[in-house]
């Protein structure tokens, strides 16, 4: 067959959800309520760390309204990544503020929250260790004493007390780099606070059982993950559950995991009715899985030129009192601390620290955010050292075609240096918006940054109906980014030559759609749309045999285009889709097509990464941000007055829906970067519970986003495309951490940048970060031992 | 966290009947009229009262009164019914941009200033600054009669009033005065303002600082007024630069609170540009 | 003691407590899941209905205190289906992701729009400062509602 102009894809699609969504008519998981329903509430730990001694529900089961209670028996297994450390409910010891004791079902929501306060919790308080420093002081007390028994699920991973996983990267001699006579040292230490996803739609299911088998309706990004941890935990076998997601209303990696639906799945069995359990705003703020606060470490050496010889860094990320994702992020940071520049020598450590702390999550480039953010810093300190024009560093050191990467794999094609000089284009053609900063510090910078795609498993059918629709099935999920309703559609449709109307797309549903991942880390374009492309070959392939009988053509020189099967280069030729797939239904039957993808496996150079879930990249994905901001000295008020992005995106299917990506993703980068932070209190709670402490952006906090997006950089995702949606949120606070430090002469090294937290920087009244935690030599804070030569 | 529904609110019809109404539930009861403080009680892990006399819909509470001497507001004005019968009003700039810069347009038209006058515990109240400036007072009744008090007293003694204890209104004496309200919300806007300093001063035909008074909200516990600073600007010229040095020299006398948005230093540190802005908004006023 | 009311120009009878968040029976009750709850603090703002004409942030508002009102919701907007000017416009902008602000931001607007036709940019954000949109970072909402306002 003669393939179509890939451009004939681009186009800015609307959102065929969007009618509903603005009529209130779309049906959230929130929104359902099926007959009989019952309402769950979950009783909740109001300290740190105990032993648990008694557990009485007598009381509880006779309050009004009570169908049904659930307690840690009820879900023997363990779940987790990399580890299975986590069970279902607090099962002997409590380990969080906050963690799950029992739940319960009732006629009311007031009813299961007075009943779970019924519950009678007999405890021993233990020491709590709320802090990375605590857990890793001589003789601090374990969070998981046991930890050597639990269920490893992947290899690989240094552990041991408090270290919940270790990751390292180890490449060429960094100890020879640091010992040459050339070379600056310039070390940097940073520490950054948790961040809450604050998706409006809070996390939500609503489970039932029937006919032995639990169907749970949530709002997540991952639906298989849901059906098997869910059939891990209550220790059934997965084929009984069943897992289907209404439209999501934010996610942002937050229902990356699966969480609350096992609470109400077994509420559901026992009780025989439908049970709701949502999560109050409370319970999103107390216990959501934020990305993680993290403290950062790096040490360079630079020669005067402005060469990188040897870099080393320890990274600690609080895993909370769970491993969770934390565990698979440690590999993160060798692609991104890791990524950006080329580094002669490079020793990494990533260790997730266990705390007694409401455990962390995924979200939006997970480590990603900071560790740009504490790379892009501490090159400006580099910079400073050498008196060298930052610009002009990043130039002469971003990665380029045919560099190594820190796990030593060899990126392809000059793209971060081109998009250097498209972002000096964008800057040259929008003036500068200094003047708005009056009498005001202003402040300047331009960063860059490393992310990637996630790629793994996913698989899709194409139904090819008698009508010339077609169904696609998968179990991608809209969370608002627009993937199955944009760009999905719009790929299928290219494929098979119809509009991306007649593309029906099936909402998620594990009985009917193979293995997925999920939806998250950018991969669902890229995923999900390799493996729609490949079904929509299969259908392709089988509707020109068809047609090719039908039109006495060869099947090579047939098109699909405008809904019909053309001779090529004939507009106008030949039939119908729909007459074909009707022929199809005499001669073979209804015309199906299926396609998998997986994860192509681009090397890494062997022996330098331990520990790690993905030793090298397949899909990198740059950005360039740039950032000017005016700070009230006499406030610490931070405004920015103009925002600038180049964005790499493979190929542009839906500009206009990238755009919206990109707004988004920097205005919560924005947030993050000012206002957003949770902190711990000493009862081991988070301070900030509500809306009023924890600050997020409101339409007065931003700005128009200048956008450029870079397209031609090689991908191997559908025709040329990555994912946009995630990467906008990595470089701003880099951005304006550097613009800020720059405004203010002031040392940078924590954000977010509050105004009392800048305001402290210009008196002189901010403590340096110092982390006496990480010992100078690398090698003091790894369990991994050096090899002998 | 839905609200548990076991209390009840009763929807008085008058004032008298709202007195009735309080003096009935006693110490169970308490007067509801916005409703914004009490709703969202549970989430400040407060217990509600086990019983409401709804006070909002009652006519003689919700009219702003303006006359030649004075400018009577009734309990019940919301926020953006004051903003719209005060704007443009002399002397009333301040008390205007207080209700205008506080919560969100949907809050305004909800939130009452009794309530937030009355709302205890609550130390960042834009109202609370912007009218104890303007030297006015409340009327409340009890159920012993009728009782009059300045504002300033209110502040002191509202977590202690008496049960069945409502304020009626606030009555501003009309003087010829220049007023400003500068607020500091840690983001542009919508947030509560850590630190309030609201300014009312009066001005001779000289131009010379006649009478002046300066209050500063959300810094402690509760709204005050600054009267070594008030002093100081006696006599002179209304000047934005020189109130602020005086105000950076005596700003210690103010002890800020601790709390999980902000410390207590910042926003006692940020009171003297918070004087220079309240006082050019006076001057531009 | 059952509250009547009006909603969406229909007589209702709720025997919901009277301290009963109105936000509670409009969803529950009368199955109007347009207006969210995400907050219940009044900062969100997806919640917001009007109340004799007027925005407010109904889970905030206890049922007592709407006996004989009118409350009209999001899904009074759109006319025998047709979407009101302000939700085409917001379509053809392509503003909306997850969704869950916009029955909010759509009750604040249309209130705000008849007061303010001819509003400006900076209006209309400062106006919108009760409304978390946690997606779009609220420019192109924006720019579709100053686009209605020009057209107006
Ligand atoms: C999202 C949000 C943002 C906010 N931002 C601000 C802000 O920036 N600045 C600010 O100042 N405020 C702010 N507030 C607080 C708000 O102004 C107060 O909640 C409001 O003014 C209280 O008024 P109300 O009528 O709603 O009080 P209610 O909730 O009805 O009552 C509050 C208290 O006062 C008592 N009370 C009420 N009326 C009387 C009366 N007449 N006599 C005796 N007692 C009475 C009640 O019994 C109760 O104890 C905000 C509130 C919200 C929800």
């Amino acid at each position: 067959m003669a393939t179509a102009d890939p451009s004939g894809v681009v186009m800015n699609l609307p959102r065929r959800d969007a009618r509903d969504k603005l009529l209130g008519r779309t049906r959230y998981t929130v929104d359902r309520m099926p007959p009989r329903m019952l309402h769950a509430a979950v009783l909740r730990s109001e300290v740190a760390s105990a032993r648990i001694i008694r557990i009485d529900t007598t009381r509880a089961r006779q309050m009004p309204g009570v169908r049904a209670i659930a307690l840690a028996e009820d879900a023997p297994g363990m779940h987790g990544i990399g580890i299975a450390d986590h069970p279902l409910f607090a099962s002997g010891v409590i380990r969080f503020h906050g963690e799950q004791i029992a739940a319960v079902a009732a006629d009311t929501y007031e009813q299961a929250q007075a009943a779970a306060r019924a519950i009678e919790v007999e405890l021993e308080p233990l020491p709590p260790v709320l802090t990375m420093a605590d857990a890793l002081a001589p003789g601090a007390p374990l969070v998981h004493p046991d930890w050597k028994s639990y269920e490893i699920l992947f290899e690989g991973g240094a552990r041991g007390g408090n270290v919940a996983w270790e990751a390292t990267v180890i490449r060429g001699d960094t100890d020879t780099a640091f010992a040459r006579d050339d070379v600056v040292i310039v070390e940097s230490c940073f520490r950054v606070g948790r961040q809450n996803h604050v998706s409006l739609e809070a996390r939500a299911v609503i489970a039932t059982y029937e006919d032995g088998r639990y169907h749970i309706e949530t709002s997540t990004q991952v639906p298989w993950t849901v059906r098997n941890m869910t059939a891990k935990l209550l220790g059934v076998p997965a084929s009984q559950v069943h897992v289907t997601v209404p439209p999501v209303g934010g996610a942002f990696g937050q229902k990356f995991d699966c969480t609350l639906e096992p609470y109400a799945a077994i509420l559901a069995r026992k009780s025989g009715q439908p049970v709701r359990l949502v999560y109050s705003r409370q319970e999103e703020m107390l216990t959501c899985l934020c990305r993680e606060n993290a403290d950062i470490k790096i040490r360079s050496a630079v020669t005067e030129k402005g060469e990188i010889v040897g870099r080393e860094a320890v990274v600690l990320m609080d895993c909370g009192a769970y491993g969770g994702e934390q565990i698979f992020l440690t590999t993160m940071t060798a692609h991104t601390l890791g990524g950006n520049y080329k580094l002669g020598s490079i020793k990494l450590a990533t260790r997730a620290i266990y705390t007694n702390t409401p455990p962390n999550g995924a979200f939006r480039a997970c480590n990603g955010v900071y560790n740009t953010f504490a790379l892009e810093r501490h090159t400006d300190e580099i910079c400073e050292a050498i008196g060298m024009d930052p610009l002009e560093f990043k130039r002469r050191n971003v990665l380029g075609d045919g560099d190594l990467g820190a796990t030593g794999q060899v990126f392809e094609g000059d793209v971060l240096g081109s998009m250097l000089d498209r972002m000096e284009r964008l800057r040259e053609k929008s003036p500068s918006k200094k003047h708005l900063a009056g009498d005001r510090l202003y402040g300047r910078a331009t960063v860059v940054g490393t992310w990637f795609i996630f790629v793994g498993p996913s698989t899709a059918t194409i139904n090819l109906n008698a009508d010339g629709s077609a169904t696609l099935i998968t179990a991608g999920v809209e969370l608002g980014q627009g993937t199955m309703v944009q760009a999905l559609p719009q790929i299928v449709a290219h494929e098979l030559g119809i509009h991306p109307d007649d593309i029906i797309v099936r909402n998620a549903d594990t009985d009917a759609a193979g293995f997925d991942l999920g939806v998250g880390g950018g991969r669902t374009t890229v995923s999900v749309g390799a493996a729609s492309v490949a079904a929509a070959a299969d259908v392709r392939n089988k509707i020109l045999n068809i047609a090719s009988e039908l039109l006495q053509t060869r099947p090579e020189r047939l098109v699909l285009r405008n809904g019909r099967v053309e001779i090529a280069g004939i507009e106008g030729s030949g039939t119908t889709i729909a007459k074909v797939v009707q022929r199809a239904h005499q001669v073979t039957g209804p015309v199906v097509g299926s396609g998998s993808f997986t994860n192509p496996g681009v090397p890494a150079m062997p022996g330098c990464a331990a520990g790690h879930f993905i030793d090298a990249i397949d899909i990198p994905v740059f950005n360039v941000h740039d950032c000017e901001v005016a700070v009230d000295p006499e406030t610490g008020h931070v405004e920015i007055l103009s925002y600038k992005v180049v964005q790499d995106v493979g190929r542009a299917l839906n500009p206009r829906a990238i755009h919206g990506q990109i707004q988004g993703g920097v205005t919560q980068g924005l947030g993050y970067a000012l206002h957003e932070e949770h902190t711990i209190g000493e009862d081991g709670c988070i301070r900030q519970d509500s809306l009023e402490t924890y600050r997020v952006p409101l339409a007065l906090d931003t700005v128009p986003v200048e956008i450029d997006l870079y397209e031609g950089a090689p991908s191997i995702g559908p025709l040329g495309a990555k994912g946009a949606g995630e990467v906008p949120i990595m470089n701003p606070p880099a951005a304006v951490a550097c613009a800020v430090a720059r405004a203010t002469g002031c040392r940078v090294q924590q954000t977010p940048l509050t105004p009392p937290r800048v305001l402290a920087h210009l008196l002189g009244r901010e403590p340096a970060v110092e982390l006496p935690h990480i010992a100078d030599n690398w090698w003091d804070n790894v369990l991994t031992k050096p090899k002998t030569q | 966290m839905p609200a548990s529904t076991g209390q009840c609110l009763y929807v008085a019809t008058s004032l008298s009947d709202a007195v009735a109404a309080l003096a009935d539930r006693g110490p169970a009861g308490a007067p509801l009229a916005g409703a914004t403080w009490i709703m969202r009680a549970p989430i400040r892990r407060e217990e509600r009262r086990s019983s409401y006399v709804g006070i909002g819909g009652i006519a003689e509470l919700c009219a702003v009164e303006l006359t030649d001497d004075e400018i009577r507001i009734g309990a019940c004005v919301t926020h953006a019914r004051l903003i719209a019968a005060l704007a443009g009003a002399e002397g009333c700039d301040g008390l205007v941009a207080a209700a205008g810069g506080a919560a969100n347009p949907a809050v305004r038209q909800m939130a009452t200033v009794g309530g937030n006058l009355c709302a205890s515990d609550f130390p960042a109240s834009d109202l609370s600054p912007a009218l104890l400036c303007l030297d006015a007072s409340v009327e409340l009744r009890t159920p012993g009669g009728r009782e009059r008090m300045p504002v300033g007293r209110l502040l002191d003694v509202r977590c202690t009033l008496e049960p069945g204890t409502l304020v009626t209104g606030v009555v501003i004496a009309r003087k010829s005065l220049r007023t400003g309200h500068a607020r500091l919300p840690l983001r542009k806007a919508g947030d509560y303002p850590v630190a309030i300093v609201s300014m009312a001063a009066a001005l001779g035909s000289d131009g010379l600082v006649e009478d002046i008074k300066v209050a500063v909200g959300s810094v402690e516990a509760s709204a005050r007024r600054w009267p070594q600073l008030e002093e100081q600007l006696l006599g002179r010229p209304l000047d934005p630069a020189r109130a602020h040095e005086l105000a950076k020299a005596g700003a210690g006398v103010f002890a800020g609170r601790e709390s999980v948005e902000a410390p207590g230093w910042y926003r006692v540190q940020v009171l003297p540009t918070l004087v220079r802005r309240a006082a050019q908004a006076a001057l531009a006023g | 003691m059952p509250t009547n009311l009006v909603i969406n120009g229909e007589d209702r009878i709720s025997s919901r407590g009277s301290m009963t968040p109105l936000i509670d029976v409009l969803r529950d009750e009368f199955f109007l899941t347009g207006a969210k709850v995400a907050c219940r603090e009044g900062i969100c703002g997806a919640c917001t209905v009007h109340l004799d004409g007027r925005p407010v942030v109904s889970c905030l508002v206890p049922l007592g205190t709407v006996e004989g009102r009118d409350v009209r919701t999001v899904e009074s907007l759109a006319v025998a289906g047709e979407p009101s000017p302000l939700q085409l416009i917001m379509e053809e902008h392509d503003v909306v992701q997850c969704g869950m602000c916009f029955p909010g931001i759509l009750m604040v607007l249309t209130s705000f729009f008849q007061e303010r036709p001819h509003a400006e940019r900076d209006e209309i954000k400062a106006a919108l400062v009760g409304n978390i949109c946690r997606c779009t970072g609220y420019e192109r909402l924006v720019d579709a509602a100053v686009a209605l306002a020009r057209r107006s």
